[in-house]
């Protein structure tokens, strides 16, 4: 396939292009349409500008905003939380042999196979019992539970790059363990960390099982419980449902748009380090 | 201040044993050069002394105490590694200072965000300012304080590693094989600069090449290994001119010295198989033994004459002098050919001999060294 | 202190700064993961219900027994095996294709690249909301573009035959987009001058393919089969949100019967049974996969 003419190469990406654009694309159409056009089976092929104000003013009417924030509270939460302890895991995956070593690092793959629902119920009485129900804060900690292993994967990776002479160098300077990691190790793995934080603060974004369950207060819904409540309800209108979630989409959408380099860049040292 | 004993040292990586027993003595500021191939332990050495490694058993003092389980710092050492492993994400000035700021830091100011600031408001402190740049001058790098190390040459790069060294006023300086990524000429400079540096500080270094140029030209003292063991211990001109054994005799010395085996038979040596000829000098026993003479204290004479007959086969010009080697007409085929079969002449300014030449090779008996065949050991005669 | 005890006390911390290093992280995970897999895993031996979590009484194997003689539960593991085995087998295929398709550079190459990532960007709930739209059997574009065609609408998510393609068409557009940046990782790590070797030893494209370029990003391919084999017993958002495991449990995976019979039927100790089958689906498929691996480690290092 590599030595594809251009033609046919490009028909292919056209094609591709086309079947993963449409969906976002046919948000941002549904959303710029009048609410008149969408049940006549005649709903207008394209976005129409027009509409984007009121469309803009009847979000801010829904409590769009408020979702939002409270979103962006939880995956920062999720973020800061899975690269604390990431970072600590990581740097003595690393640097460390002791006991278990292998063990643990078994433990951490299991996380990424075990489903969120299967721990949902014992989460729930858990969190009633610790009062952390209803709170944001115990959103950010059981969220973090399943990013805290990828950072480490992650930051592991990253610190086997750098040389021990250079941590040995800063022993002889008289600098202690911890130091070495937080004033050497993690400035020089800044990129790593940069990808580990990404990946958990999406991770935070977009989770809806637990924010779904363990939240009572409307005031408290982040964006993904907010927008899964418009489906099978039809007093808010389509436009605004899905002007609200390409909105909600927009971050990781932009996002990606702007880093993608570096994720493939990323993933290739990852990939060929193993 | 110490004197460094190094008591019975051993170093095992799970079953392999790398260093089965040292033991040395090393006088307050000495420039001691640890020598060997790659492998024979000289590095592991050096981080046992650091305190980098564990020592796997023996005893190591520092001034008479028992320094075995001190950390880095309670040694008071610094360390040159070849790579120089300066942090890249710092400045020269920030790498020089580091050690300061470090004995400054309290043990909550690691924490994330309160170290950077902790670090920059030390950086700019007076005290650890002054002494940063009076190091920097010292060494000629006050122009490039502000630089990363990634702007830097491979000899400016090397400078900062010492100024990172020195600033701390340690008592023992360790330096491991700091010159081995620098070309020839700067490498020259640098051996220089490292020396006076010692003589300034007056301080013990312990020096690890494989280079021994380098150990000949700095050091005040040698150990060379082999595989772990000690070969030799001394000044360098007490090892050149006796070194202990074969090893040491064809690691010393560029090019090595010559070790012809012989049969010693009364006056009469018989190169195998078939050269023979009379000798005057001192003799060890009767039967195989090893003849070893410097290249410089052949003479190269015309055909017929001197005990050894021989054939040029290689002639190195160097300008200053020639180094030519001979191969010996001892009868030998394919199967009797000598270790490093050629033996090496050197003579003074360029000599034009043409490749295939007949010559005869001759030396005065008190050049000899005598080696036993069997152990490599060099014979008192 | 003395010397000696400073030292002593040196070479303690010294041995357990690993310790301390990795404490932490280990703790949350158990508080926060692992004790609720416990707990649950304890919990499916018990007939708990949901009012009453905590106090199911022991009835050993009861619920599985149960399991096994409930038909639902043979048509949610036939639902899981074939939901994951298509999501790999068509979400891995298209990933690699698109990753072929965008190896070689050109202008506008990294908007192409943009939106190829769109599934996997967009949330799970977003995604669930256009698709329910799209897939709308009155005014969806989907059925727009069938009518337009001259063909008959489709019941996307409402008809048994159709559920589960529907759902599936969402996740392939959700994980090719993850597979394409892992191939596509791996395309460009293959060292050109071997490619470059192979063709100058004479080899044509195929050749060169299957001999060096192959090879070199089967591992990458694995990995991802594996990740999206694993996520595909995992998922739930996406098919609670577009169908809630109808229409006649046709989409009901194990997961989602998890959810089913925990808050529909409140009956935690089945529910639990549920998850654990699912737990070592998933298990065994990461252990098939290390299997595999090491495997052709072996067989690599025996070329």
């Amino acid at each position: 396939m590599n030595h594809l003419s251009k033609l046919p190469r490009f028909l292919l990406l056209g094609i591709l292009a086309v079947l993963a654009g449409l969906p976002v694309y046919w948000m941002a159409t549904t959303a710029l349409s009048d609410e008149s056009q969408l049940y006549m089976n005649r709903q207008v092929p394209w976005p129409q500008i027009g509409n984007l104000g009121s469309l803009l003013s009847a979000i801010a009417a829904v409590p769009a905003g408020r979702w939002m924030v409270n979103s962006l509270i939880i995956a920062t939460g999720t973020t800061v939380v899975s690269l604390l302890l990431g970072s600590l895991a990581g740097y003595a995956l690393s640097r460390f042999r002791f006991q278990g070593r292998g063990f643990i690092g078994f433990l951490l793959f299991m996380t990424q196979v075990v489903p969120e629902a299967l721990i949902l119920v014992p989460l729930y009485a858990m969190f009633i019992t610790l009062g952390l129900l209803n709170d944001l804060a115990g959103l950010a900690l059981a969220n973090a539970a399943f990013s805290l292993p990828v950072a480490t994967f992650i930051i592991k990776g990253a610190v086997d790059t750098i040389p021990h002479e250079i941590e040995e160098s800063a022993l002889i300077d008289n600098c202690p363990r911890f130091g070495i990691l937080t004033m050497i190790v993690l400035p020089l793995i800044a990129p790593s960390l940069a990808a580990a934080a990404v990946i958990a603060f999406f991770a935070g974004w977009n989770e809806y099982l637990f924010a779904s369950t363990f939240l009572m207060d409307r005031g408290l819904w982040p964006a993904s419980v907010g927008l899964a409540s418009f489906i099978g309800q039809y007093e808010t209108p389509l436009s605004v449902v899905m002007g609200t979630a390409l909105l909600f989409s927009l971050p990781a959408i932009t996002f990606f748009l702007i880093i993608q380099r570096r994720i493939v860049a990323g993933l290739t040292s990852g990939a060929v380090k193993g | 201040m110490p004197e460094l004993i190094l008591d019975n040292l051993s170093k095992s990586f799970g079953d392999t044993t790398v260093i089965p027993s040292l033991s040395a003595t090393i006088p307050d500021g000495e420039f001691l050069v640890l020598l060997g191939p790659s492998g024979c332990g000289k590095s592991t050495l050096l981080r046992m002394i650091a305190g980098l490694s564990d020592i796997s058993s023996g005893e190591l003092h520092f001034d008479g105490i028992r320094a075995n389980g001190w950390s880095p710092k309670q040694r008071g050492v610094a360390f040159v590694f070849q790579s120089y492993a300066l942090y890249p994400h710092m400045t020269v000035r920030g790498n020089i200072s580091f050690p300061l700021i470090m004995d400054a830091f309290r043990p909550w100011h690691h924490l994330p965000g309160v170290n950077s600031f902790m670090r920059r408001r030390l950086m700019a402190s007076p005290a650890i300012s002054q002494r940063t740049e009076a190091i920097a001058n010292q060494l000629e790098l006050g122009a490039l304080l502000e630089r990363r190390p990634a702007g830097l040459s491979g000899g400016q790069r090397q400078r900062v590693a010492l100024a990172r060294a020195l600033v701390r006023n340690p008592s023992l300086y360790l330096l491991d094989e700091p010159l081995s990524n620098l070309d020839a000429k700067l490498r020259m400079q640098m051996r220089a600069e490292i020396s006076s540096l010692h003589h300034k500080v007056g301080k013990t270094f312990v020096y690890v090449t494989h280079d021994q140029v380098e150990a000949m030209t700095m050091a005040t003292r040698i150990i060379i290994l082999d595989r772990g063991v000690v070969q030799q211990i001394g000044a360098p001109d007490e090892i050149y001119a006796a070194p202990a054994n074969t090893f040491v005799a064809r690691f010393i010395g560029s090019p090595a010295m010559n070790l012809i085996p012989v049969t010693v038979n009364e006056g009469r040596l018989t190169v195998p198989p078939a050269l023979t000829f009379f000798y005057e000098g001192p003799l060890p026993a009767a039967g195989p033994q090893i003849l070893g003479i410097r290249p410089e204290k052949l003479q190269l004479l015309s055909e017929g004459n001197g005990p050894l007959p021989a054939q040029v086969a290689v002639v190195e010009s160097l300008g200053a002098e020639t180094v030519i080697g001979c191969r010996l007409l001892s009868g030998a085929t394919e199967e009797h050919l000598l270790e490093h079969d050629l033996i090496f002449v050197r003579m003074p300014g360029v000599q034009r001999i043409p490749i295939g030449t007949r010559c005869g090779l001759g030396f005065a008996p008190g050049d000899v060294t005598w080696f036993d065949a069997a152990t490599g050991q060099r014979r008192a005669s | 202190m003395s010397e000696q005890a400073t030292t002593g006390l040196r070479r303690f911390g010294a041995r357990a700064l690993p310790h301390a290093f990795i404490l932490p992280p280990i703790a949350y995970l158990c508080l926060f993961m692992f004790w609720p897999l416990a707990r649950q895993m304890w919990m499916s031996l018990t007939d708990a219900k949901l009012a009453t979590p905590n106090e199911g009484q022991f009835v050993g194997l009861a619920n599985y027994a149960r399991l096994v003689e409930t038909p639902a539960f043979y048509a949610s593991l036939k639902v899981t095996l074939v939901y994951a085995t298509s999501a790999v087998v068509l979400g891995v295929t298209l990933g690699v294709i698109s990753a072929f398709a965008i190896n070689r550079p050109f202008r506008g190459r990294a908007v192409v690249r943009a939106v190829l990532l769109f599934g996997w960007a967009v949330p799970n709930v977003a995604a669930a909301l256009i698709w329910l739209w799209m897939f709308n059997e009155r005014s969806g574009v989907l059925n727009q573009i069938l009518t337009g065609v001259g063909l008959s609408r489709l019941r996307w998510l409402t008809s048994i035959d159709w559920a589960m393609p529907s759902i599936l068409m969402v996740t392939i557009w959700q994980v090719a987009p993850f597979v394409m940046l892992v191939v596509l990782a791996a395309l460009q790590s293959v060292p050109d001058e071997v490619r470059e070797a192979a063709r100058v030893d004479g080899a044509d494209p195929l050749n060169v393919f299957r001999a060096v370029t192959w090879p070199h990003i089967l591992p990458a391919v694995q990995l991802a089969g594996l990740l999206v084999a694993v996520w595909s017993i995992r998922r739930f958002d996406i098919i609670y949100l577009l169908t809630g495991g109808g229409p006649l449990g046709s989409t009901s995976t194990l997961v989602v019967r998890i959810r089913q019979t925990a808050f529909e039927a409140h009956e935690l100790g089945m529910a639990s049974a549920y998850g654990a089958v699912g737990l070592v689906l998933a298990l065994l498929i990461a252990a098939i996969h290390q299997l595999v691996d090491r495997r052709r480690a072996r067989w690599m290092a025996d070329r």
